[in-house]
């Protein structure tokens, strides 16, 4: 047994199957109980995600604009966008960062769902190898399959289908509306990919996992919700630029100050509604930046 | 703006081909996510019968190790998505049928049952279809993973949707039938009248082999896969709950049970009046089989590797001859209880060990049949014969 299955992979498939039995020898339950505490525990790393997506985001805009800028000084270019992402406080590779963070524990609990689920005699022979030696687990093995009368251990339709449609809002909640055509097309491209994929993958591999994706997408769900509400689930798309057309440059109001800072740092509040606000403050809007709708301002004709 | 768009494209393929990448890492960390099989041989009149990895029922010609004829099983309509069901491996652009129990021949039939949930009997001779179970349009069972025996002419066969199976050998036709709380992955045993067979119940059923009904059961704390022994009026059978059981064969009583660290997967062996039991704990227990008294235990300071003792083991002579997971063959004198390695083999060993003329044939899961001769030590030789590779093409 390597390092990894040492200490990720044999920890996990254990719990997994002692909160199997917790619950009646619900596995089902298990996969949602379990996928719920691990989201919970990355809470923070995917809040902070969201977080500096979302800045990155809100900066296509200004980053088209150095682009169209600078487009024949590439090396200028490169430093006005550096600039740009110090000034606005987003930092791109902590994004990526976080992401790879999670990465290992997603493929660990994936990796224990897919040992537990033992789906075929070789899966049950390799599983014995991660069991600890308590009672409670070796009186769970096997492991039930059934859930809600669909077998986790082979593929299921429905759940397939359903990784695609709650993958897809998901994707489309988190997506924000751009004027940049090459963005845009790249959005609404990843938007349909990686929910097709999922479903692809959901429909070859044992429901298990898919239930597992299922969960996943449903709590990323609410947490964007949480954070950006709906994004532009209900909400059409930017129309990109057209060359043809002629534009007005649209310059955004200066924001009104609802702070203001003194000369021993402090900072004092001007206004009733960023006061009330600020003492209305809960653990989710530390996350929030500025409004409800913090859409960027879109290029209007 | 079309280079553009072509970056975008590119992108997006990168994108997708690191997830797939990714995702197929991650798979390839779970071992044991395919149905692959694991058959072992049986020799009758100089021919060696297998199930292939490739799930084919395959036989060769011992006097040449010449491969005879090779029949794949049949594949059912494809269910799932691109064809592939749980019930088959989809591999190389193909479609096969996992066989894990092992062949039975009698009367110049050669019986064979498919993870595809089909019982199919062949001519011996020829590989002509004689009949199968469920009949052709009658649809599949759960997947058979259990091996099946012939005795009075019957077939009894345990299949994963439960049920314990009576056929007429002959014709295929259903005798009768008895059904457990849980999936049978176990191999039978007929015994003067008697079948023993465990289940994932955790249950060890005895059975009227005339007629399928109860005589007794008992029930442990772990599934029973592994195929239960019975000698001297005792049943031995070992659990996932670790345990060795062994019980009177007329009532079902407890006479004794030993602990190990894991399950017993395999059927247990007697030699010289002494019982012998591979764990999936990397141990060889030697035990009394009338007080399960612990006589030696072969771990750490015995062999070679500790690695799981998954198939059958074969007894010849005084010796027992033991294959563990990761490819190492021991043999065992069962009269000074001394332990020695035969042959070390790069592929993984599962399926059950036969023996023939002293030659010790186990299929390993590089699709070949390995072949040991266990007295080439004596003399200085290399135990390690040939191998017959059962991949086709």
């Amino acid at each position: 047994m390597n390092i990894w299955e040492l200490i990720i992979q044999q920890p996990l498939t254990n719990v997994l199957i002692v909160i199997s039995h917790a619950f009646a020898g619900n596995f089902g339950a298990a996969i949602i109980l379990l996928t719920i505490v691990v989201n919970l525990v990355l809470l923070p790393l995917t809040l902070n995600q969201i977080k500096s997506s979302k800045k990155m985001m809100e900066l296509q805009p200004k980053l088209a604009e150095l682009q169209k800028k600078y487009a024949k000084d590439r090396q200028k270019l490169s430093q006005e966008t550096m600039a740009l992402y110090k000034t606005s406080g987003v930092k791109p590779a902590g994004c990526m960062l976080t992401m790879i963070i999670q990465m290992p524990v997603w493929f660990a609990l994936y990796q224990s769902i897919m040992l537990s689920l033992a789906a075929v005699p070789e899966g049950l022979l390799n599983l014995s190898r991660y069991l600890y030696p308590w009672p409670i687990v070796f009186a769970s093995i096997p492991i039930n399959p059934y859930f809600l009368g669909m077998d986790l251990s082979s593929p299921n339709a429905i759940l397939g289908v359903l990784v695609g449609v709650f993958m897809w809002v998901q994707q489309k909640m988190s997506t924000m509306p751009t004027a940049d055509p090459q963005q845009s097309s790249q959005n609404s491209m990843m938007l349909w990919m990686m929910p097709l994929l999922f479903t692809f993958m959901s429909l070859t591999f044992p429901a298990g996992l898919a239930l597992y994706w299922v969960v996943n997408s449903l709590f990323r769900i609410a947490l964007q919700y949480r954070i950006t509400g709906w994004g532009t689930l209900f909400k059409k798309a930017a129309k990109p630029t057209e060359p043809e057309k002629k534009y007005l440059e649209f310059k955004q109001p200066e924001e009104k100050r609802t702070t203001i800072v003194d000369k021993d740092g402090q900072v004092i509040i001007t206004d009733k509604d960023s006061l009330k606000k600020s003492q209305k403050k809960g653990f989710f809007d530390r996350f929030k930046l500025g409004g409800g709708d913090n859409n960027p301002p879109d290029q209007n004709k | 703006m079309k280079f553009k768009k072509i970056k975008i494209f590119g992108l997006v393929s990168l994108l997708v081909t690191a997830i797939l990448m990714l995702a197929v890492f991650g798979f390839s960390c779970v071992s044991g996510l395919a149905a692959v099989g694991w058959s072992g041989g049986v020799v009758a009149n100089n021919t060696l019968y297998v199930g292939s990895m490739e799930g084919r029922l395959v036989s060769v010609n011992l006097n040449d190790q010449s491969i005879l004829r090779a029949e794949p099983l049949k594949v059912q309509s494809q269910g799932g998505l691109f064809g592939c069901s749980s019930a088959l491996s989809c591999g190389g652009g193909t479609s096969r049928v996992p066989i894990y129990g092992t062949p039975v021949v009698s009367d110049n039939v050669v019986y064979v049952a498919g993870y595809n949930g089909k019982i199919f009997a062949y001519n011996a001779l020829n590989f002509a279809e004689k009949w199968e179970y469920p009949s052709v349009g009658a649809g599949y069972l759960q997947p058979f993973v259990g091996g099946m025996v012939i005795d009075n002419n019957k077939l009894y066969i345990g299949c994963a949707n439960s049920y314990v199976y009576c056929l007429d050998a002959n014709t295929g036709g259903l005798l009768g039938s008895y059904q457990t709380g849980d999936k049978v992955w176990g191999t039978p045993v007929v015994v003067d009248g008697s079948l023993y067979i465990g289940s994932f119940d955790k249950t060890l059923y005895a059975l009227n082999a005339d007629d399928m009904t109860l005589k007794w059961k008992y029930t442990t704390e772990g599934s029973i896969i592994a195929p239960p022994l019975v000698k001297d009026g005792i049943v031995y059978a070992g659990s996932f709950d670790k345990n060795l059981y062994a019980l009177d064969a007329a009532t079902g009583t407890l006479k004794w049970k030993f602990e190990a660290n894991n399950w017993f997967w395999s059927q247990p062996v007697i030699v010289n009046n002494m019982l012998y039991a591979g764990n999936l704990d990397g141990n060889i227990y030697c035990l009394n089989p009338a007080t399960g008294a612990t006589i030696k235990i072969f771990g750490k300071d015995d062999l070679a590797v500790i690695s799981p003792f998954v198939s059958q083991p074969a007894a010849v002579d005084n010796y027992i001859i033991f294959a563990s997971q990761v490819g190492i063959v021991y043999r065992i004198d069962s009269t000074t209880q001394e332990i020695e390695p035969l042959a070390t083999l790069t592929g993984t060993i599962t399926g059950p060990l036969t023996v023939y003329n002293g030659i010790i044939y186990f299929q390993t899961q590089d699709a070949a049949i390995q072949r040991v001769d266990y007295k080439f030590i004596d003399e200085g030789k290399d135990p390690l014969l040939s191998s017959i590779s059962l991949v086709s093409g």
